[in-house]
């Protein structure tokens, strides 16, 4: 881990960073419409953390030390995009997938200009976001830990600023609840970071109800957020 | 050499301004002649993108809504990637394009576009919203393209002097063109089409390359280190 390493770690879970990420709910627009008040929301983000946030936390790692590498033997990106692709049956998620990848690769490539972000985007049809910011984290020098953490980190805190909008909140409450989760998502990070299985061999849980929800919230005709 | 892509103008401005009528209006002036798209940053619903296909005035497929999380102003400035995707999309799948208009949802007057997301930008306002506004400026009045005043018919109704709007308007704006416009009479949109037809021959003139007054300056009433430039 170098201190550098950190510094870009706080920047890419920086929602200043321009990855388009403020334009996602995560699933919770739809929760909230079906019902879930804001006793939920933190419930929602474990949920997801646990269903999503932690399988796609995994591809990134093996994305970053696939991008870090290209060791032969080792699954290389297009792989994990298969393997994304594979772990989301929903469409519509996939498409979210793709867009947000697309996104970050854009403005990551501003960033960090070099020609792995580059022969990825030119590569990868699908860009799913988990693998793209495992390519990213690669460039950007974290560590798999690192990496890991802002992957969990920005699934909560995408959710949490989401409820903002959506929900009448104090704003500090929203800070509340991601600082109850540090622990929890540091504790997982570690076990994404310390897994050496290769990802094929990880099976993620089924997010059935995320997924169904996400085809009902596409529906809508009156949404505020693409997903 | 024709440029690669297409000019992209922003039209922003407060809600309720009238942004998506001057666009349809515009579409019907402008579609025999120029290929258009069309992007719109819908607040709530898809309700700009649906009134622009059942004004039937371009092809739906060229008519595009993107949600912006509560957030227009982020969506055209501090984070255009969401909007970036959507304009490349659409020239992609529906290209070439010579016109991409981007409409803003509707924001404050703060809002303008980033010169990464618009090449130039149409800000638009309305003489109902009060005639104090180009009085008090702001990026949007000082600094679009193209400043418009809007139904201009409904001045007497409301009590605005579009007189007054116009003169403090250009006061802001020292040479930037300001344009008072009423839908409902004639000549209709035909200036904001006459001043985006003069952009599109500039545009495919330089090549692919204009500059917007709205680029560079923070804001006009401080000091910066480079000079403007309205060349």
């Amino acid at each position: 881990m170098s201190a550098a390493g950190a510094v870009a770690s706080l920047l890419l879970a920086d929602s200043r960073f321009p990855a388009g990420t403020y334009a996602h709910s995560l699933g919770l627009e739809q929760a909230v419409a079906e019902g879930l008040d804001v006793d939920g929301v933190a419930p929602f983000m474990s949920a997801r953390l646990r269903l999503v946030a932690q399988p796609d936390a995994a591809l990134s790692v093996a994305a970053r030390r696939a991008a870090a590498t290209g060791a032969d033997g080792e699954p290389g990106l297009a792989d994990l995009d298969v393997e994304h692709a594979a772990r989301c049956p929903s469409p519509i998620l996939r498409d979210v997938a793709r867009r947000l990848g697309s996104q970050l690769l854009r403005s990551a490539a501003a960033a960090w200009p070099c020609g792995t972000i580059d022969r990825y985007r030119a590569d990868s049809a699908t860009t799913p976001r988990p693998v793209a910011l495992g390519v990213v984290g690669a460039v950007a020098g974290l560590s798999d830990l690192e990496l890991a953490m802002v992957a969990l980190y920005d699934d909560a805190a995408t959710v949490a600023c989401a409820a903002l909008k959506l929900l009448g909140l104090d704003p500090a409450q929203t800070a509340r609840w991601l600082a109850e989760l540090a622990p929890r998502i540091g504790a997982m990070a570690s076990e994404v970071a310390d897994d050496v299985r290769p990802v094929a061999q990880q099976p993620p849980p089924a997010a059935i109800a995320i997924e169904l929800a996400a085809a009902r919230h596409a529906q809508r005709r009156e949404r505020f957020f693409v997903s | 050499m024709s440029p690669e892509r297409a000019l992209r103008i922003g039209v922003g401005g407060p809600v309720g301004s009238g942004k998506s009528s001057l666009i349809a209006a515009l579409c019907r002036e402008l579609s025999a002649e120029l290929r258009l798209g069309v992007v719109t940053n819908d607040i709530y619903t898809t309700e700009d993108a649906e009134f622009l296909r059942a004004a039937g005035v371009l092809a739906s497929e060229r008519i595009v809504a993107v949600q912006t999380g509560c957030c227009p102003h982020t969506a055209i400035r501090d984070d255009i990637t969401v909007n970036l995707e959507a304009v490349e999309e659409l020239e992609r799948d529906q290209g070439p394009l010579g016109l991409v208009l981007v409409e803003s949802g509707g924001d404050n007057l703060t809002a303008v576009f980033s010169p990464a997301l618009a090449d130039v930008q149409i800000f638009v306002i309305d003489v109902a919203g009060g005639d104090d506004v180009p009085r008090k400026g702001g990026p949007g009045i000082a600094r679009a393209d193209l400043l418009v005043v809007n139904k201009t018919d409904l001045a007497p109704y409301v009590g605005s002097d579009v007189r007054r709007m116009l003169a403090d308007a250009r006061a802001r704006r020292g040479e930037l063109p300001v344009h008072a416009l009423s839908l409902v009479s004639p000549p209709h949109a035909r200036p904001v089409a006459d001043w985006i037809r003069e952009q599109v021959a500039r545009y495919v003139a330089g090549g692919g390359h204009v500059r917007s007054s709205a680029s560079g300056a923070p804001d006009p009433h401080h000091a910066h280190p480079h000079a403007h430039s309205h060349g």
